[in-house]
């Protein structure tokens, strides 16, 4: 001990400008600085994008993966599939000798098999399952894509042999398996913590079987991964990979500068330009799916009328909104569906700005001396809309030249959503980051009305006609017949107005430039499974 | 220049005159009068004299740089911030918020704190030993704490953030009040007058007040020191002031975003609580100087 | 002087009695179901619900309710957080070390500073050095902690690369928390890095230490500098003087021993203005401790962790102020009168 004060003590003395040895803990780790904490740690019951990127393509892996060349579907824990004629039955071949983590906390026993995957997705599915209710039985993206309804049965037909069995043919399940929430777990480690009581554990300390381990959460400071020495892609060249938790803007910047962080997500853009200079950063640009839009909530009034609607989204300068909050670096939005998309709607008219036409709306629906709203906006930077209380400033002074005024209203992250899943909004500026290529990923998580019901379809919209659509397209395998239907789709949403789609922004990584290897996912999380650190 | 003077001067001067003689002597003194002044004129006249409206979003002007950059306007002398509003407007309202409310906010809690104090002080015996060891214990909380807490309960907003810091410096007005005035009450001119038959309000009114009332110019102006800085701490922490309004401490942290492209939007409201704060400092131990030199003259 | 105690004691005891009275009423005043704002539960089905009413007392008098609260304050079960849902005491040990071991180098850097800034600034008081000093505690007293913060994040940070910018250790260094305390874990933490680890949580500490430090450091400037100047006017003084010591004897012998007195009754004051401040510094440099914590809370409507947040506060800041004031009589008899 005494000797320990006294190495102590030499090193304060050292503080003195000396030059310390950097240890190969610090030289063998990556520190990715997200914009929030996660929810928990299991994908299956998440939405947001941030605990995605955390824990989503590092802790775990799905049966299929998407390129991020092309869109196309690519073999995962899965090495190839079948799918029946009448596309009822899909059947997996799973891949051998893949090994589940080994932690302090649990040792796998088994290799991964089919039991893993029937444990996944019924978990999801059975209400009787002992999980299914953890955590309040909320699957948030399976419920907007109606899987209960869709998928009837999980079966294993062999060791490494899975059956999936649909009630109706669906052209995007197989895009759905490949998204970052259909992450397989543990069955062992599940019936495991089911004999000693500790459910509760599944979602928080998780086994996966991915590049790295879970090992420490210290809440909303830091989540701390140990590369997995075993994982069947071969080992990362990170051995320590530590997620920082850093919600303020300028100061993820500033740990950028000061090279706390390796990786920082969701730069300003603003500071692109600036940070660009730099000869120790790099930004990193890719396209992504996304949309960044305001939605009425259409269960209160007066937003149940569909005149208000329109109104509200020709009172808003749209151009104004690109410049001062994407920087121009982003695409103005027609729909909520991307231009890039094989089923975007061509025809659809730019968005249109015309105050005085706004006010005769609002007149006609016997609002001529306006009203008072709240505009809910959301506290992170995300991708889809870099900063929404920026953003609700603008449209505060717009909504303010036709009468109405708006309050801005804002929460913690966690919080914010989880208010917001309970309708308590007006309207909220919020968005949507695809999870895969197929369209279907842009309509039926955000405004169906299994949405609307799973609290993710945040306009609480409820339409059959559109229902319809959607259904008709998912039923049929032949492009040209979906890609109709989701035109129709995007027209009748142009006419009904329940939310204001406003841009479709790039995405884009501020990275140390000696760290190479960083996948930017355009149809989800980021991962981190390939990065390295290059020595100059 | 010393006058000529061909008649002895009286050396009488009225307790106002000797105070402003002992005060205008501290150039520090003048300089924090003169900065508190033009705070308190631009507090009143702000609304009127903005060059621009602080909340009209020009488009076509985001991130304008200082006029003393290369491309800056000068019809835009502090540039303009991401929403293209005119940062000068900007910190002329500020003023306002910040510098304005804290000087209501100081008095209401001074009204206040003047009646209670005055009841507490007028009364005597246990209860009132009593009340001032609990209002001691009252104040070892600080007032920032006090105000955050009253903010939790009240929900954040610029007008919870002025009845919290009321609330917030009640404590102390009342405390230093009460002993002022105990401390009057010793004096033998209340003895004599009590003996006239004069009643309490009397003796509170006639020779309390007058007596008490440099004390509580001081008390007063380091109170107002303290909500100014409170104010804007509650604001940067995004309790107080909600966007988009103009206040200082809600200006920082709004800009904190922009801070290496823009750092402009970050100093200068930070700057200007730091000169109201001084100019209140400098004001109130000048004060304070002048009070005990007028005393021991 | 155990008249003095048990009085002191007995308003102490006063004190957190109002105090937990007040938190009582919080569960009522603050927004949502009072059971909620008790509990800490995010979701309550009806039969928890109706065994939580009997287990708190809720259909009972409001008397009843506050014994059934301040029963389990006392038992240590002060419901959840609701945005954890984790205990909420055990929440608040992991993070008021931090704050502790903050505000206590702090305190210390203010003393080692503030004392002999303030002695040496009232042994001339209208000279070049006295007045130097004086105005830059003035600068220092008005300046807004989080601005100063942000000018030296920016100056030492970013623009010189010296310290970083936030938190209390590189987060590539795993050290478990065993104290709460940085610089002991490291101490007691078993890994090769210790060195290192150790150097790096100094540069961690210092920028935070400064901010925070800056103004009870002015503080106790103009302190030590008014008391200074105060005895020097007293008769004993002159009497010392007279004698023919010099003003080093002078200044040593009777000067500074009536002088810092008063000081320890500051430690007191300081502290609480330090665990406010504190919350400031711990926003700005991302420090774990109980102030980020408390105002992350507010953010959240985390209702029952601001409760508890509040109590542990106050109770600290209250408690210390009670000690100092006790150490204070101890060493001086002249203030048992008054």
């Amino acid at each position: 001990m005494k000797n320990r004060l006294i190495a102590l003590l030499v090193s304060v003395v050292w503080l003195a400008g000396c030059q310390q040895e950097v240890p190969e803990t610090v030289r063998s780790g990556l520190v990715y600085c997200a914009e929030g904490p996660p929810e928990h740690f299991n994908p299956q019951r998440v939405t947001s994008g941030t605990t995605i990127d955390i824990i989503s393509q590092q802790l775990y892996d799905r049966l299929l993966d998407i390129d991020p060349e092309n869109g196309n579907l690519l073999p995962g824990l899965a090495v190839s599939w079948q799918r029946s004629a009448d596309g009822l039955i899909y059947d997996f071949t799973l891949r051998q000798d893949v090994k589940f983590h080994q932690t302090r906390f649990f040792s796998p026993s088994r290799p991964f098999n089919a039991d893993d995957v029937v444990f996944t997705f019924e978990r999801i599915m059975e209400p009787s399952h002992p999980y299914h209710f953890l955590g309040g039985g909320n699957y948030p993206y399976f419920q907007s894509v109606n899987w209960a309804a869709l998928v009837q049965q999980v079966s294993a037909i062999g060791p490494n042999q899975v059956r999936f069995e649909l009630s109706r043919p669906d052209s995007s399940f197989l895009s759905n398996l490949a998204t970052d929430f259909a992450a397989i777990l543990s069955a062992e480690y599940a019936a495991n913590l089911l004999t000693d009581g500790q459910q509760a554990l599944l979602d928080s300390r998780p086994i996966g079987t991915g590049p790295f381990r879970f090992r420490e959460y210290q809440k909303d400071v830091l989540v701390r991964l140990y590369r997995n020495t075993d994982y069947w892609r071969g080992q990362s060249a990170m051995e320590q990979l530590v997620f920082d938790i850093v919600p303020n803007n300028a100061k993820r910047m500033a740990k950028l500068l000061t090279h706390e962080c390796d990786i920082v997500a969701f730069p300003r853009l603003a500071e692109l330009t600036l940070i660009s200079e730099r000869p120790d950063v790099k930004v990193q640009e890719s396209t992504s799916m996304n949309v960044g839009f305001w939605a009425f909530n259409t269960t209160k009034a007066p937003f149940d009328q569909v005149k208000v609607r329109q109104a509200l989204a020709i009172a808003i300068n749209q151009s104004a909104i690109l410049q001062a909050v994407y920087f121009n670096q982003a695409t103005a939005a027609k729909g909520i569906l991307p231009p890039t998309s094989w089923a975007f709607e061509q025809k659809l008219p730019d968005a249109e700005y015309n105050p005085q036409r706004a006010r005769e709306l609002l007149a006609e629906s016997g609002l001529a001396a306006g009203f008072s709203m709240d505009i809910w906006a959301m506290p992170v930077q995300r991708l889809y809309n870099p900063n929404a209380l920026k953003m609700a400033e603008l449209i505060q002074a717009d909504l303010a030249n036709i009468g109405v005024t708006a309050n801005i209203v804002s929460y913690e992250w966690n919080t914010f959503r989880r208010k917001l899943s309970e309708g308590e909004h007006d309207s909220v500026l919020i968005g949507w980051a695809a999870d895969n290529p197929d369209p279907d990923n842009f309509f039926s998580p955000l405004l169906s009305c299994a949405a609307a019901d799973s609290g993710s379809n945040r306009a609480l919209w409820c339409d059959p006609t559109f229902d319809l659509l959607l259904s008709q397209a998912l039923s049929t395998d032949n492009q040209e017949a979906r890609r109709a239907y989701y035109l129709a789709a995007q027209r009748h949403l142009h006419a009904e107005m329940p939310l204001v789609a406003i841009a479709h922004s790039q995405r884009f990584q501020a990275i140390n430039a000696n760290v190479e290897g960083v996948i930017i996912n355009p149809y989800g999380g980021i991962a981190l499974f390939a990065a390295r650190r290059v020595l100059p | 220049m010393a006058k000529f003077r061909l008649y002895l001067e009286e050396n009488n001067r009225s307790p106002l005159a000797q105070l402003w003689r002992e005060f205008s002597r501290q150039h520090s003194a003048l300089v924090g009068l003169t900065l508190f002044a033009s705070f308190l004129l631009f507090s009143v006249i702000a609304p009127f004299i903005t060059p621009h409206d602080p909340y009209f979003q020009a488009d076509n002007l985001l991130l304008l740089p200082p006029s003393w950059a290369p491309d800056g306007l000068v019809q835009y002398p502090f540039g303009t911030d991401d929403l293209g509003r005119d940062l000068l407007s900007r910190m002329l309202k500020g003023t306002t918020y910040t510098f304005g409310l804290a000087l209501v906010t100081v008095l209401a809690s001074l009204m206040a704190g003047l009646a209670l104090g005055a009841l507490a002080g007028m009364s005597r015996g246990v209860k009132s030993s009593f009340f001032n060891h609990l209002l001691d214990l009252v104040l070892t909380i600080p007032s920032l704490l006090l105000a955050i807490i009253i903010v939790a309960i009240l929900g954040p907003g610029l007008a919870n953030t002025a009845w919290a810091i009321i609330l917030a410096l009640l404590p102390q007005f009342v405390h230093g009040i009460r002993n002022a005035i105990a401390d009057q009450l010793k004096r033998d001119y209340v003895t004599a007058y009590r003996l006239d038959g004069a009643n309490n309000w009397q003796v509170l009114t006639r020779v309390v007040i007058p007596n008490i009332w440099e004390k509580i110019t001081v008390m007063s102006s380091m109170a107002l020191s303290t909500a100014i800085l409170d104010i804007a701490a509650l604001g940067f922490l995004g309790l107080g002031a909600q966007a988009p309004t103009a206040e200082w401490g809600a200006m920082i942290s709004d800009s904190m975003d922009l801070i290496y492209v823009a750092p402009a939007s970050v100093a200068v409201p930070g700057l200007l609580i730091f000169a109201a704060v001084l100019s209140v400092n400098l004001l109130g131990d000048g004060l304070k100087v002048a009070i005990q030199k007028r005393r021991e003259s | 002087m155990i008249v003095f105690l048990l009085r002191r004691l007995f308003l102490l005891g006063t004190v957190l009695l109002g105090l937990s009275i007040f938190a009582f009423a919080l569960g009522y005043l603050f927004p949502g179901d009072p059971l909620q704002n008790f509990s800490g539960l995010r979701y309550i089905d009806s039969t928890q619900r109706d065994l939580l009413i009997s287990e708190y007392r809720l259909d009972q008098s409001y008397l009843a309710q506050y014994l059934a609260f301040l029963e389990r304050i006392i038992a240590g079960n002060w419901g959840l957080s609701f945005a954890s849902q984790q205990p909420l005491l055990q929440e608040i040990w992991q993070v008021l070390p931090a704050t502790l071991e903050l505000t206590a180098y702090a305190l210390l850097l203010s003393f080692v500073l503030g004392v002999p800034f303030g002695i040496l600034a009232a042994i001339k008081p209208q000279g070049v050095f006295g007045k130097t000093i004086s105005g830059l505690a003035l600068i220092g007293y008005s300046l807004p902690i989080f601005w100063w913060a942000l000018l030296l994040i920016m100056f030492f940070c970013i623009g010189l690369g010296w310290f970083p910018s936030g938190g209390r250790i590189g987060v590539l260094y795993e050290i478990p928390n065993v104290t709460g305390f940085i610089m002991l874990d490291i101490m007691y933490a078993d890994v090769s890095y210790q060195q290192a680890a150790f150097h790096d949580a100094l540069t961690h500490l210092i920028l935070p230490t400064l901010v925070l430090a800056t103004y009870p450091t002015t503080v106790m400037i103009r302190f030590v500098r008014d008391a200074m100047l105060e005895v020097w006017d007293q008769n004993y003084i002159k009497t010392a003087k007279a004698k023919g010591l010099n003003r080093l004897q002078v200044l040593y012998r009777h000067g500074l021993r009536n002088a810092l007195l008063p000081v320890i009754r500051q430690i007191g004051l300081q502290f609480s203005a330090l665990i406010t401040l504190a919350m400031l510094t711990e926003v700005i440099f991302s420090w774990p401790g109980i102030g980020r914590w408390l105002i992350d809370s507010i953010y959240q409507r985390n209702f029952p962790a601001i409760q508890s947040g509040l109590m542990i506060i106050s109770t600290l800041v209250i408690t210390v102020n009670m000690l100092t004031e006790i150490l204070h009589t101890l060493f001086n008899p002249l203030a048992r009168k008054s």
